[in-house]
């Protein structure tokens, strides 16, 4: 991979929220094809830093480059439309709302029917139909409400749909946390099959097991500092959580 | 755990797909009630007169219905009902041409509707509030303006323009219903079968969810909360053409009547779920609640108390089937 330009490229990120200086200077890059375990614990700053790269808000200063061009990347659509999908633990999916609609929010197809522009439900459901059996869920219309899906159908539904929409980069923000044994199992095998079809993955998480078993490279940031970026062949899962727990040494921020 | 027979899980899945059946069946059961009860509820009169009650209501439940969907809440209808119909009745006495006189209640009542969702949106607090204050504001503006007397405007003969409103055909029906019935229909479409639609659920079913998957979440409301004040406007407009009077305090409690209906047809309080078919059987229920009482020989005192029990009833129903459906 040397010599080629990473998927996505962020240089010397730093943001803060008043008084917090919740990232400094971080530098943090994903390959093509690669998955990338973002680790720290609560507050080390993982979120925020996925959130400007996903458009939620801008950087104070830092830039980001995807496919080796500098981007500028002012909201979640944008973010989309570059080929950047994010699946949240929490928002993945609206409950309420129909499997179809959800796996199409903001990308319906539509037909012309005068004077309406209205969504080509047939279509819609025949996708969504397609993908649940290829994800192995089964459901007995695509118009049930996602409420009746288990979480880890939740999660496989929408890594399914940012598959079928071409994304490049999946980022995953603790998609196994809320799982039971089997469900994380079946979730850690999509995210390989993911990595298969060409996309690039990032995965955030708290269980450095769950990532260290699909991770190729792991970023650990500690108080919104990068403490390393490290090769799969360079550390055990144990190592992870041993720079975890006993913390940032240099320049640690008081109290 | 035993797997439920195949027949009860096939009514489960029709029952996640529409929230309206309950509104439906208790619509069936008040109209067969006074059918028994009533001796004149089966004319052709009665129905008119049920149409009558439920079209005014109706037009403004329907949007309220579609800004409850996306987790907001209007309970400046009533005053803006009564502001639009003022205005109505203010330009026609002064000369104005009355489409003209219509166009601007209606652009008055839209621009009521624009501020609650402006400042809604923009400060983050409920519309609970937003909107009782408004309310407040708007009734105080109404009588202040009038001095607390009605305002009259009697053509010598009715205007075209009253007609299309609210004129009489085929006996006593009234060209309100078809303006109801033509409403429910458009809403439906958009927020069943259009994108928009599927932005309006999103954002009423979680809103930091929509916002993340790209739907521009403070335009759809500030959208919904416009469609509301319109519909309140031109409910407003139709009631003033069949009066040929308002009064200051017309409108009052229509809020909590338009949101007993909208509940009463499926329709969440917290946001996204809910349609407008559910809505205009609710809207049919309390119409008929009215019109049939005082048929059935009953003081109209009890129409509200009646109105009440059905809408807390409606919602324990609503709530439980909801819940054993998506078990």
């Amino acid at each position: 991979m040397s010599g080629r330009e990473p998927l996505v490229r962020m240089v010397n990120i730093s943001k803060s929220f008043g008084t917090v200086q919740a990232l400094k200077n971080v530098d943090f890059d994903v390959g093509y094809q690669e998955v990338m375990g973002l680790v720290g614990d609560n507050g080390a700053g993982k979120s925020t830093l996925i959130k400007i790269l996903t458009g939620v808000f801008p950087p104070d200063t830092g830039e980001i480059y995807f496919e080796g061009k500098k981007v500028e990347i002012h909201s979640p659509k944008e973010a989309r439309d570059l080929g950047i999908e994010t699946v949240y633990q929490d928002l993945a999916l609206i409950p309420l709302m129909s499997i179809s609609r959800n796996f199409f929010l903001g990308r319906e197809p539509v037909v012309r029917v005068w004077p309406f522009k209205l969504m080509d439900r047939r279509k819609m459901d025949a996708v969504v139909r397609k993908v649940l059996s290829e994800i192995g869920i089964q459901v007995r219309s695509p118009e049930e409400p996602v409420a009746i899906l288990s979480g880890g159908e939740r999660q496989s539904v929408a890594i399914g749909r940012a598959l079928h929409f071409g994304a490049k980069l999946l980022i995953l923000d603790e998609p196994t946390s809320a799982l039971s044994v089997r469900e994380t199992h079946k979730v850690l095998n999509f995210i390989l099959e993911a990595k298969e079809r060409g996309l690039s993955i990032i995965f955030i998480t708290h269980n450095i097991y769950h990532v260290y078993s699909v991770a190729d490279r792991f970023t650990i940031l500690e108080h919104g500092r990068k403490v390393a970026t490290f090769g799969k062949d360079e550390v055990s899962a144990e190592d992870i959580i041993e720079i975890i727990r006993s913390g940032f040494k240099e320049g640690e921020c008081q109290q | 755990m035993e797997s439920p027979p195949r027949f009860l899980h096939d009514v489960a899945v029709w029952l996640r797909q529409h929230p309206e059946i309950g509104a439906f069946v208790g619509l069936l059961i008040v109209f067969v009630g006074f059918s028994l009860t009533a001796t004149r509820f089966l004319t052709s009169d009665s129905l008119a007169s049920i149409l009558t009650v439920a079209a005014e209501l109706g037009i403004v439940s329907a949007g309220i219905t579609f800004l409850m969907i996306s987790g907001e809440f209007d309970l400046s209808v009533g005053s803006v009902l009564g502001v639009a119909a003022m205005v109505f009745a203010l330009t026609a006495k002064a000369g104005w041409p009355l489409f003209l006189g219509w166009i601007f209640a209606l652009l008055a009542s839209a621009g009521i509707g624009f501020l609650n969702g402006f400042i809604t949106v923009r400060t983050g607090i409920p519309s609970f509030i937003t909107t009782l204050g408004t309310m407040m504001f708007w009734r105080g503006i109404l009588l202040a303006v009038t001095g607390g007397f009605p305002v009259s405007y009697f053509p010598s003969r009715t205007p075209t323009m009253f007609f299309v409103l609210n004129g009489c055909f085929a006996g006593q029906f009234r060209t309100s219903a078809l303006w109801f019935l033509g409403i429910i229909f458009l809403l439906n479409v958009i927020l069943v079968r259009t994108r928009y639609g599927n932005a309006v659920y999103a954002t009423g079913g979680n809103r930091d969810a929509a916002r993340v998957l790209g739907v521009a979440t403070d335009k759809v409301k500030l959208v919904n909360f416009i469609i509301s004040a319109l519909l309140a406007g031109l409910a407003g407009c139709i009631q003033f053409a069949r009066f040929l009077s308002v009064d200051p305090m017309r409108g009052q409690g229509l809020e909590l009547e338009a949101i007993a209906a909208a509940v009463i047809g499926g329709t969440l309080l917290t946001g996204g779920a809910g349609n407008l078919i559910g809505t205009l059987f609710g809207v049919l229920l309390v119409g008929m609640v009215r019109s049939g009482l005082v048929q059935a020989g009953a003081p109209a005192y009890w129409y509200q108390a009646f109105v009440g029990v059905i809408v807390v009833v409606a919602v324990v129903v609503n709530t439980n089937l909801r819940r054993w459906a998506l078990k």
